[in-house]
């Protein structure tokens, strides 16, 4: 029983059930708390992998901006506590079908391709490792994420412009 | 933990948030879906990294990242115009694409 | 090889093609009525000249052998399949010389017959008789099986528009559709019957054909089954039992009409093409007993029912089934030769017998011999020559039938059908009795019985009649008479017709009379060797028809009631037409419509019903399948989610 065992076992049940929660709640502020909780766990996932500085970017961005611009977007729909609007009652067989038989599919095919038992060693800082990358051999893509964000906040703010 | 098991959590998560996906009524609800499904690639991405050797993966991860973050901005500003033309950010309202 | 023979032949061919096709194209030619007749006539005058002329060439050339002229018509890889074109040989010629001769009269007699129908209806009088003269002459002059069908159902349509000339009587366009129906019955078989012999010998041309028979090189095997459809077209045709029943009725028709086709060209186009084909039929000799018996049984049949008639044209009608009858019954004896003698004297003798009928019509007003009388002093040129033909019909000596009559009888003993040979016998002996009895009624006597009660305006149903009315009395031309302002009393006024209907019947009387008489010198060349007694009896057979005849409606010694009495369940038959009028009419109704109405049904509720069916099950679908689409993007991932399960578990990740 290893630290590295419980640790993705904790993580992994409460990603599971923040997930459940989230997809299954009847309050939709709720679901975004549970979300949240959902994000931080899939963090200590990465810790586990040992993707630190992945793990405190999700924390950043997805915990951190994402459920902010979400519960911003709730205020600003004035749908908050009381409306009932998260029903879940939407087909809920059907979808519930398709998603289980995809699981099932998916464990199956998972469980068929033998796979790495232990992870390698590590050679050197990871984090390191991938700043070297991002400067030197994936410099265009980071750029034209700049631009994509710029993009991004352009858009929006069209969108979401007031009205005159 | 070998590779099987984070494999697995992600395909429970993703399924998870396909499930989410498709039976939330409200607009926002599913982009929590979506939020969920791409969770669980991105945990897919960086344990195939870690166990590849490889760290790639975990570059792509940030780039996914960072894309999800516009994703959702935008996604919220769609939710908040369509609010607005039609009172309403109940999915079963946007059907005007209806055979 | 064009030679001067088949020049003639085709431009007697192309005379009336080019009349009809002048006529039909020309609305002011056409209405204008009289000038269409002579135009038509003038072609007819120029036809018959071209086949005297080509008649004559033919024979001057010497040959026996049949020349031809034809031209490509259906091609095929091995030489045409089908042409067109004339065949010049004895037979054709000397056809080509009646049909000629008795269009031409018939056209010049009905320019005055029928001088009161509005100039129109004139125009396509002439335009048909035009269009039926050529028809007749393809049939005539066909070098192959192929053209003589086409003219033979050219010639039907011809036949069934002209009966029906007068549309607007009902009586009339039923006659016309009769016609129409019971010939083409007998035309499928015809049409099977080519094909089939197609089938065997690869030809349609009929010198091929003759080659190829004579020199055996036919398989017998299923000929019996060719030659008996061709006899069935023959059959409907020339009005050969059971499928007699329309020559009867198309005398709702004009009497020009009933002359020309009725008696002289469209009915002899069985007798022809049996002729024709004698070599065919030679090689089964089963259908040719069958012919035979036939012929002969239709003979005596026709001759029975015309001795109820009192409607003149009807009596005429089943006198030519009779004499019909007899042609075939000497072609079924295996002498076409004499069947083909016996067609070219009752052509001549039957349309004067019919030309003479429709003058006495035309001046009494009626069809009925109730309504005429005593006509001999009246119109004494129509008596006489009305009389040649009839005794020509008799076959009494000197006159043009008497010859092909016993050539007929001789045949047919000398063929080996002794009960034929009696039936017709029996048939001769009736031909004088009702022939002569509507001579010794229409033209003897005081007659008029009907008229005069009619007259006094007492309704006398049955007090001096000889025999009840048949169903349409005075139907037959009743437009006939309207037109011609003839009404009720016109006995007393009758008189000889103008030139131009006597005109032809004196031509007529004297070629009947030329025959008759040229035979009695220089008797027809037989093929066999008749025995002694045959002459005499023939003669005796047809005085003592005559005899009777006198004896009952002349000089009433016997009583007609009495003889009618004396046969009275077979009068009782004969006036019902053995009922085969009534067969044919169960048969369609309770046959033809049923089945009519049945595929009708089929069609509608079945065939249309499977497709409705199909087209709603279409248009429903479609509309559930629409509900797929309910624009809603959720259900869309739903979709993509499924494609993605059904994917993989296809590629077999999974398994």
């Amino acid at each position: 029983m290893t630290l590295e065992i419980v640790a993705f076992w904790a993580f992994a049940v409460i990603l599971v059930g923040a997930g459940l929660a989230v997809v299954l709640g009847k309050n939709l502020f709720h679901s975004v708390l549970f979300l949240a909780l959902a994000l931080i766990a899939t963090a200590g996932i990465f810790l586990t992998l040992d993707a630190e500085f992945i793990a405190a970017v999700q924390v950043l961005l997805y915990a951190g901006g994402v459920i902010t611009l979400v519960v911003f977007g709730i205020v600003v729909t004035e749908r908050l506590v009381g409306e009932k609007l998260s029903h879940v009652s939407r087909h809920v067989a059907a979808g519930g079908l398709v998603a289980a038989a995809l699981a099932i599919l998916l464990l199956r095919g998972i469980s068929h391709v033998p796979l790495a038992t232990t992870k390698p060693g590590l050679a050197g800082d990871l984090t390191r490792q991938m700043g070297t990358s991002l400067l030197t051999r994936f410099t265009l893509p980071f750029e034209l994420l700049a631009v994509l964000l710029l993009i991004g906040l352009l858009g929006a703010s069209y969108f979401a412009r007031p009205e005159d | 933990m070998g590779l099987q098991a984070y494999l697995t959590l992600a395909a429970v998560v993703f399924c998870i948030g396909l499930f989410g996906t498709v039976t939330r009524r409200n607009t926002i609800g599913i982009l929590l879906g979506i939020e969920l499904m791409l969770n669980a690639v991105n945990i897919n991405l960086v344990a195939f990294s870690r166990f590849g050797g490889d760290d790639t993966g975990m570059v792509f991860t940030l780039f996914a990242i960072c894309i999800t973050v516009a994703e959702v901005a935008l996604g919220l500003a769609i939710v908040i115009l369509l609010f607005r033309t039609r009172r309403s950010a109940s999915a079963d309202h946007i059907d005007w694409l209806r055979g | 090889m064009t030679s001067n023979a088949v020049v003639f032949a085709l431009t007697a061919l192309l005379m009336p093609a080019a009349s009809f096709l002048i006529i039909g194209a020309l609305p002011p030619l056409r209405r204008a009525g009289r000038v269409a007749a002579w135009f038509s006539s003038g072609c007819a005058l120029v036809a018959l000249v071209a086949a005297v002329l080509g008649w004559r060439a033919f024979a001057a050339a010497g040959t026996a052998e049949p020349m031809r002229a034809v031209w490509w018509w259906l091609p095929s890889v091995r030489g045409p399949l089908a042409t067109v074109g004339v065949l010049v040989d004895a037979q054709s010629t000397t056809m080509l010389l009646l049909v000629t001769l008795v269009a031409l009269l018939v056209q010049v007699y009905s320019t005055c017959y029928l001088s009161d129908e509005p100039a129109p209806s004139l125009g396509r009088y002439y335009a048909l008789q035009s269009l039926f003269a050529f028809s007749m002459m393809g049939v005539v002059l066909a070098p192959n099986l192929l053209q003589l069908f086409v003219c033979w159902e050219l010639v039907g349509v011809c036949s069934c528009l002209l009966i029906g000339y007068w549309y607007r009587k009902p009586e009339a366009a039923r006659a016309a559709l009769k016609a129409f129906w019971i010939t083409k019955a007998g035309d499928v078989g015809l049409l099977i019957g080519i094909v089939l012999l197609h089938r065997l010998t690869g030809t349609f041309d009929l010198v091929e054909l003759r080659h190829l028979a004579e020199t055996s090189q036919i398989p017998l095997a299923g000929l019996s089954i060719i030659t008996f459809c061709i006899y069935l077209g023959a059959m409907g045709k020339s009005a050969q039992f059971p499928l007699h029943v329309w020559l009867p009725d198309a005398m709702e028709g004009p009497t020009p009409v009933s002359a020309l086709i009725h008696a002289a060209t469209m009915v002899t186009a069985g007798v022809y093409l049996l002729t024709r084909t004698e070599w065919l039929f030679a090689l089964t000799p089963q259908v040719l007993a069958i012919v035979c018996w036939n012929g002969a049984f239709t003979a005596l049949l026709a001759a029975v029912l015309a001795c109820v008639q009192t409607d003149i044209k009807r009596v005429l009608a089943y006198s030519t089934v009779s004499q019909l009858g007899y042609m075939m019954a000497a072609i079924g004896a295996g002498f076409a030769g004499a069947g083909f003698l016996h067609l070219l004297t009752h052509g001549i003798f039957k349309a004067l017998l019919f030309l003479g009928a429709g003058a006495v019509i035309h001046a009494v007003g009626s069809n009925d011999v109730a309504d005429m009388g005593g006509l001999a002093r009246r119109m004494p040129q129509t008596a006489i020559v009305f009389l040649i033909g009839t005794l020509s019909l008799a076959g009494v000596p000197l006159f043009a039938g008497f010859a092909s009559k016993e050539e007929v009888l001789g045949s047919v003993l000398h063929g080996g059908f002794p009960i034929p040979f009696l039936m017709l016998l029996a048939a001769a002996f009736l031909t004088a009795f009702y022939m002569f009895r509507v001579v010794f009624l229409a033209f003897f006597g005081e007659g008029g019985a009907r008229r005069e009660a009619r007259s006094a305006s007492i309704p006398d149903p049955g007090s001096t009649h000889l025999s009840p009315p048949t169903s349409h009395p005075a139907a037959g031309d009743s437009t006939d008479t309207a037109h011609h302002g003839h009404g009720v009393g016109s006995l007393a006024h009758a008189h000889d017709a103008p030139f131009l209907m006597t005109g032809p019947l004196w031509i007529l009387a004297i070629i009947a009379m030329i025959i008759g008489v040229s035979f009695l010198v220089t008797p027809p060349h037989a093929e066999f060797e008749s025995p002694g007694w045959l002459t005499p009896a023939a003669v005796v057979v047809a005085l003592s028809g005559i005899l009777l005849a006198w004896l009952t409606y002349q000089r009433r010694t016997i009583s007609a009631d009495a003889l009618a009495r004396a046969f009275g369940p077979i009068r009782r038959a004969a006036l019902a037409r053995f009922w085969l009028d009534d067969l044919y009419l169960a048969l369609y109704r309770s046959v033809l419509l049923v089945f009519s109405r049945a595929i009708g049904w089929t069609d509608r509720y079945l065939v249309d019903g499977v497709l409705n069916v199909i087209s709603a099950w279409t248009l429903d679908g479609g509309d559930r399948l629409r509900r797929m689409q309910t624009g809603k993007v959720q259900d869309y991932v739903w979709a993509v989610g499924f494609g993605l399960l059904v994917l993989m578990a296809w590629i077999g990740v999974a398994w």
